[in-house]
């Protein structure tokens, strides 16, 4: 079969995806919706969140309190009409996947627990232990099995979207299985591949998490919005990149230097360990320069001191923080400190979106880590994340059905077979069927990881930034002399590396060129030479668009309705 | 950390090629604080861009990494290598499973049994969304342990049923079908015992108990079977012996 | 294209693989055992029933060295087939008595207990007492 059509096709069977499906789904029972994963559903990155998600429940709380925190946390670069948008539905999500089964961590009273985080005035996330995305994602995939009009397209990587005229049409993908390419028609197509994290050598993401959706997007004309504000998570286990979730510091755990001191005391005396992440990976990091960290094998490191919560705490709300210690640092945290140090965990920008995921093109929407809507603004606070997939993927899933209803006609057939066979020669005769290069796919990926990591981290500055942007232009040259070994069609993971890392590098380049341009630090973009926030000049988003040579940086207005931008104080 | 060698030697399939699978080694450098996963990318990325298999999150909680590490069904992302390392790790795809490619295996059919034993809530009225379902900590312990499966099918490679018997519903989806029957705001046990005392239910099951020996999670499958036949063969003798209260 | 996947197919000596499958065929072996002397006693009824010289040629068939041996090794099937339910009764709780499931080795430890009493009280009715 080279050809389908469906009148809605996602993209990335995560939380994100799964719920717009689902919601879809609800929305118009007659509607064919296609699920097109490069990986099964339930390997999703979403399986490894681990803290919680946040809602307003509880009297002592307010949607203005959570709007607040999370304005306040992205430094006022979130789109204050979105966030609005955004708290008011995160309660009614928690209590539908509570209702599909999701197994929410209870108090004695029966009633959904709330745990403090970072960044968040009162507590207001809700967990599941410390598996919150593993009971998420599987509650959300085994519901999604509820509906027999989604379809699921198991291991079909989207290698581009089908574009008619001016609007998008669906996607053409590789069916890892059969080898070869299908053309999927649709009236509405939702991108929900997640973020980008392996375009850094040291992350908390799967090695699924390539950018796809990202490209895709851009390389239709869509621009990526906020590329430059990149999450690095403080507690990371150091040589994997594990990610030790903030729930371990929310329960009370500490942050501690070589001399044992609670070091967040010279950076955040008023919030401490839970202040926003931005902030607390900066401190890492100068904690280090200033000499007093650890040194191990994988460099230098903090540690993560979890010991006066006592083991009945830590196995009964951090049970996997333990386990992971135990295996992956041979350690056990109720009698050591954890080590851990910063690295790339979340992409706060994305595909460019509006509150209901529509992009610019007509038919494309996004959502999840993969769109920028935006409501994490220039830092994500903890636990919005999640919440975010979820409120996002219904309403895009329903703004899908809105949209389709209006459409009258799928694609027609004669654009799909042109766009098919251009894609077959671009992917088979291109790429895959390049004789001899020179160049390997892991030692291009392994050189971008490394730059980016070193001149695109943390702190960055003029020099290091043009550098990356150059460098990047040089390995997109090496790139086309990347020839592959396996010449196999069925389940060629080499091919499917090669158009992971084409995306990479595309995305990469967004988020070094977007990161030069913005001459001021906020939140999580730190630029040593611009050390000050400077809302005169870029209280605005970033939009990278793409071109044949250098991304275009254009720039947007931040939407501001009630929170006046003040300094970021905690 | 001095560098060590060992050999790795996996099995390898490629059906354009390839009319059965075939044993390749390579000679790798390892670490102490390497797993099998390790090993495996550093021959795709260095050596043999060919060899192909499954991974995501290398951390335990995807599922995608199951393969037979010297003969018993592992995760590779959480087995050392100098905890295997016996001079030669030998790498297999999962038992009891068409292989796709290399390690790459066909599990599609697990897929469809675990939709066949309604892995959701089933209930009549559903309320509002303006409220949780009370459930307290109670009544979670009672069905936590089979909420953990990750789906890797290492349980389904270590069970000799499933290696025989194709149409066994097999230990995970068996194990998630009781922790929908034991979720307190489930109603759908009778559909799902329906589906179960059948023989491609859990009465093909004999009590092997490799299911949770393997198990990376600790599901227990092999004491959700047995429960299952407990709870299947009591529906059954109250059907037949109360019909009048069976359906209710 | 004719590439497909490789099929899978059960190893003929799949139980030798590792030592709990080889310790599953002998329990199960056990239960096929344990039916094939039920047959013998069977007989044993129906020799005593034909009379005392029927019975006295089925006991001495029983004496012979070939026969002990048989028992011998039927025995030991039975009470590794015994010993290896017993401590599977733990690993399978459908009730729940107490609040946490029972560990296996106490499970296992109180049916071993009843079992040899049960077995003693047989023994000491058959061999003299009452």
């Amino acid at each position: 079969m080279e050809r389908a059509t469906y009148d809605i096709v996602v993209v990335g069977g995560g939380g994100a995806g799964l719920r717009a499906a689902i919601a879809a789904a609800e929305a118009d029972p007659s509607l064919t919706i296609a699920l097109v994963s490069k990986v099964y559903p339930m390997r999703s990155h979403t399986v490894s969140a681990e803290g919680g998600t946040a809602a307003v429940l509880r009297d002592y709380d307010s949607f203005e309190l959570h709007a607040l925190d999370t304005i306040k946390g992205s430094d006022f670069l979130a789109d204050q009409d979105a966030v609005e948008f955004f708290v008011q539905r995160c309660p009614e999500e928690i209590y539908q996947l509570e209702h599909w089964g999701c197994p929410w961590s209870r108090d004695p009273d029966g009633r959904v627990s709330q745990r403090a985080f970072g960044g968040m005035s009162v507590k207001r996330t809700v967990f599941a232990a410390d598996k919150v995305g593993f009971h998420i994602l599987h509650t959300l995939f085994q519901t999604s099995m509820k509906y027999p009009q989604i379809h699921r397209f198991d291991e079909y990587f989207v290698t581009t979207l089908l574009v008619d005229g001016n609007a998008c049409a669906g996607v053409i993908a590789l069916d890892l299985r059969g080898g070869q390419m299908i053309a999927i028609g649709a009236k509405a197509t939702i991108l929900a591949t997640g973020g980008c994290g392996r375009v850094y050598e040291f992350t908390t993401n799967g090695f699924i998490k390539t950018g796809d959706g990202m490209a895709l997007a851009y390389r239709a004309g869509v621009p990526l919005k906020d590329m430059e504000m990149v999450q690095f998570h403080p507690t990371c286990l150091p040589g994997t990149g594990i990610l030790i979730t903030e729930a371990a510091r929310g329960e009370g755990g500490y942050l501690i230097n070589k001399d044992g001191e609670r070091y967040m005391q010279r950076y955040l005396p008023g919030k401490m360990e839970l202040g926003p992440r931005d902030i607390l990976s900066r401190s890492m990091i100068m904690e280090m320069k200033a000499g007093r960290a650890f040194k191990g094998l994988y460099g230098e490191y903090l540690g993560l001191d979890l010991r006066h919560l006592g083991e009945a705490t830590i196995d009964k709300k951090l049970p996997m923080v333990r386990e992971l210690t135990e295996k992956y640092m041979g350690l056990d945290p109720i009698n050591e400190p954890i080590p851990v140090r910063p690295g790339q965990h979340y992409m706060m920008g994305g595909v460019s979106t509006n509150i209901r995921g529509e992009t610019a093109v007509p038919g494309l929407y996004a959502v999840g880590e993969t769109a920028c809507v935006s409501i994490n603004g220039a830092n994500r606070l903890g636990s919005n994340s999640l919440s975010e997939c979820l409120v996002f993927g219904t309403a895009t899933g329903r703004a899908a059905v809105e949209f389709v209803k209006k459409k009258p006609a799928f694609p027609g057939a004669a654009t799909i077979r042109d766009a098919l066979k251009k894609e077959e020669a671009r992917v088979f005769d291109g790429l895959f069927g390049r004789e001899r290069g020179k160049e390997t796919v892991a030692g291009v990926r392994v050189e971008m990881q490394q730059l980016m990591e070193r001149d695109v981290g943390i702190f960055r500055e003029t020099t290091a930034l043009s550098d990356a942007c150059t460098k990047l232009a040089n390995l997109r040259e090496r790139f086309s002399q990347v020839a592959l070994t396996d010449k196999d069609r069925v389940f060629n993971t080499e091919l499917t590396a090669v158009l992971e890392l084409d995306f990479m590098l595309d995305v990469a380049t967004a988020i070094a060129h977007s990161a030069l341009q913005r001459k001021e630090s906020r939140g999580a973009h730190s630029r040593t030479d611009f050390p000050d926030r400077d809302d005169a000049n870029f209280l605005k988003h970033s939009l990278a668009f793409r071109t044949d040579g250098a991304p275009r940086i254009d720039y947007a207005p931040v939407t501001i309705t009630k929170w006046q931008p003040v300094e970021r104080k905690y | 950390m001095a560098d060590r060698d060992v050999v790795f030697r996996v099995k390898r399939y490629r059906p354009e090629k390839d009319s059965k699978p075939s044993y390749q080694r390579y000679r790798i450098p390892y670490r102490d604080d390497m797993v099998v996963l390790d090993g495996l990318n550093y021959i795709k990325d260095t050596m043999d861009p060919t060899l192909t298999f499954r991974w995501s999150c290398r951390m335990g909680i995807c599922g995608s990494c199951g393969a037979n590490v010297n003969g018993q069904p592992k995760l590779t992302c959480g087995t050392y290598i100098r905890d295997v390392h016996r001079g030669v790790v030998t790498v297999d795809p999962l038992t009891n499973f068409p292989i796709i490619k290399d390690l790459v295996v066909d599990f599609d059919d697990f897929l469809n049994k675990l939709a066949s034993v309604k892995p959701y809530i089933v209930r009549e009225d559903w309320g509002d969304l303006t409220k949780e379902y009370v459930q307290y900590p109670e009544d979670i312990e009672a069905y936590k342990q089979q909420s953990m499966c990750i789906n890797c099918m290492l349980c389904y490679a270590a069970c000799p049923v499933v290696g025989a018997n194709p149409h066994f519903v097999g230990p995970a989806a068996a194990a998630l079908a009781l922790r929908y029957i034991r979720d307190s705001r489930d109603e759908g046990a009778d559909a799902r015992l329906e589906r179960l005392n059948t023989k491609s239910g859990v009465w093909e099951c004999t009590f092997v108990g490799e299911c949770s020996v393997v198990c990376p999670k600790d599901v227990d499958p092999a004491g959700a079977l047995q429960t299952l036949k407990f709870l299947a063969t009591m529906r059954h003798m109250k059907r037949l012996l109360m019909p009048k209260m069976a359906s209710r | 294209m004719t590439a497909r996947p490789y099929p899978w197919k059960r190893p003929r000596g799949w139980w030798l693989r590792n030592p709990r499958y080889l310790s599953f065929q002998l329990r199960e072996a056990g239960g096929v055992v344990s039916a094939l002397y039920g047959l013998i006693l069977l007989n044993m009824l129906l020799q005593l029933r034909a009379g005392e010289s029927a019975y006295t040629a089925f006991l001495d068939t029983m004496r012979t060295p070939p026969m002990l041996y048989v028992n011998l090794v039927l025995f030991g099937l039975v009470v590794f087939h015994a010993v290896s339910w017993f401590m599977l009764i733990g690993k399978a709780q459908p009730i729940r008595f107490t609040e946490k499931p029972i560990p296996w080795k106490s499970a296992f430890a109180v049916n071993l207990v009843l079992w040899l009493g049960v077995s003693g009280a047989v023994v000491y009715l058959i061999f003299g007492g009452l």
